[in-house]
């Protein structure tokens, strides 16, 4: 490139110029959508979860009578990322089917990027948020901090595996996004009364499994982000998003559903059945297809974000998803339906801006690297 | 029959050292990609600067045409070949 830049005239170079920025402001800001279009799926699922059919879930009753205890924690949850992939996964092969992909996903499926998306679903998918759900529940809200390493591990991963650019100003800045990410998931809510003691102190005997648990739901995602991102520089991500909801609904449908139902003496199919009566559930289900589509393009521009400005970047973007995620609870679950408890305070707000410091400085010293390196 | 932008990458890894810009693109696979929809300049555009900017193909060259946009010119070396071949099979 820097042979080019010094051998071509002027206006030419000018347009060069313009055209390099212009990339960049839309690979920022595609990563940046990412993380905003992420909160809509958390509202909108977490109300999807609290409405018709998952009453009677929860309670336990009706179709879900005699639900076991380990059902109630980890296979519901694992029901509802089900039901919201499946939907997520409907909408985006409509959507593919109508811009003229769905050729592409079928022929791309069998070859090694798409096998590579497909194992890079499953690990970030399934068992990273199964991972996820057990570090809250064995370790509680202390997780959170582990959890945000994703980015930082996904930077890891994209600078020794694809031989991306990682300066000290970047990593400067992913720790910033994980101060701020910790802020935001640890206070977000509210300060607890008796502070930082009150997490730890919650700690049970098995906290330690839980953090573990943690510390590979982090790993998970930043596999994905790195891997997912780097594949769509050979993957149209129109195509790359229809393998990675696909893999991830029917897994966690078929796969993982039915292996937590086992685990908690529920019965094989409960799991599947209980995905099934949601599907069908007309009281929540538009909810879960608006999440799914909230779902579909936040992952899109992930993997398009990473892919446009690498996975430090790129994950560092995303990141803001842990601010986004609130914020849109507090208005589609508190005050478009009414729930009360969600709110924002002062800590996650000071989070916030953290946060968009810590993206700035990351933006810029990549900026500074990329400029060295031409 | 391989995916569009497979296709575009396999241009490049078969062809090393070879300058080839978006529209040079689109005239090698135009009979076979041509009814596709995402065979447009701006879809394609993307992908190369994508391709570009994770090193698996490089800037030989730009120029502005007669209309005075601006025309990049791909090419791969035979490092970045072996990369594209190792995912994408022949």
């Amino acid at each position: 490139m820097s042979e080019a830049t010094m051998t071509a005239p002027n206006n030419a170079l000018a347009a060069k110029k313009a055209q390099e920025a212009s990339y960049r402001k839309k690979g920022i800001f595609i990563a940046l959508m990412s993380g905003f279009l992420y909160g809509g799926y958390t509202a909108f699922m977490t109300q999807g979860m609290a409405t018709g059919v998952w009453v009677d879930y929860y309670t336990p009753s009706g179709v879900a009578a005699g639900l076991s205890a380990f059902a109630l924690v980890y296979t519901l949850s694992a029901v509802g990322a089900a039901v919201n992939d499946l939907c997520s996964a409907i909408w985006t092969i409509i959507y593919a089917a109508i811009i003229g992909r769905l050729g592409d996903f079928a022929r791309t499926i069998n070859t090694k990027p798409g096998k590579i998306l497909i194992v890079a679903a499953i690990i970030g998918g399934p068992l990273a948020s199964t991972c996820y759900v057990i570090g809250l529940q064995m370790a509680g809200s202390i997780i959170v901090p582990i959890a945000a390493l994703n980015a930082a591990i996904g930077a890891i991963i994209g600078r020794f595996l694809y031989k991306q650019k990682l300066s000290g100003g970047m990593i400067l800045g992913i720790v910033i996004c994980f101060i701020a990410a910790v802020i935001i998931g640890l206070f977000g809510y509210g300060i607890p009364e008796d502070g930082l003691a009150g997490i730890v102190g919650n700690l049970g005997g098995g906290a330690a499994l839980g953090i573990i648990a943690a510390f590979f739901a982090a790993l998970g995602w930043g596999i994905e982000g790195a891997v997912g991102g780097y594949a769509c520089c050979m993957v149209d991500t129109e195509v790359a998003i229809c393998i990675r909801q696909c893999t991830s609904g029917i897994v966690n449908a078929v796969v993982l559903c039915s292996l937590l139902s086992l685990m908690g003496g529920d019965g094989i199919g409960s799991g599947l059945a209980l995905v099934g009566h949601a599907m069908v559930d007309a009281p929540s289900i538009w909810m879960f297809f608006i999440a799914g589509i909230f779902a579909s393009w936040s992952f899109k521009f992930w993997y398009k974000g990473a892919s446009m400005c690498g996975a430090a970047l790129g994950m560092g973007c995303n990141g803001t998803y842990a601010f986004w995620g609130p914020l849109y609870c507090l208005v589609v679950c508190g005050w478009i339906f009414g729930g009360e408890g969600w709110n924002i305070a002062w800590p996650g707000w000071v989070g916030a801006i953290i946060m968009v410091i810590g993206i700035l400085i990351l933006a810029i010293s990549q900026d500074k690297a990329t400029r060295a390196e031409a | 029959m391989k995916p569009l932008f497979f296709a575009m990458l396999k241009l490049y890894a078969k062809n090393v050292g070879k300058e080839y810009s978006r529209v040079d693109v689109q005239e090698a696979l135009k009979a076979t990609y041509g009814g596709f929809k995402a065979f447009k300049d701006k879809d394609m555009d993307a992908a190369l600067m994508t391709a570009c900017s994770n090193g698996i193909i490089h800037e030989a060259r730009y120029e502005l045409d007669a209309a005075g946009k601006l025309v990049i010119y791909y090419s791969c070396t035979q490092d970045e070949a072996d990369v594209i071949d190792s995912y994408i099979a022949d």
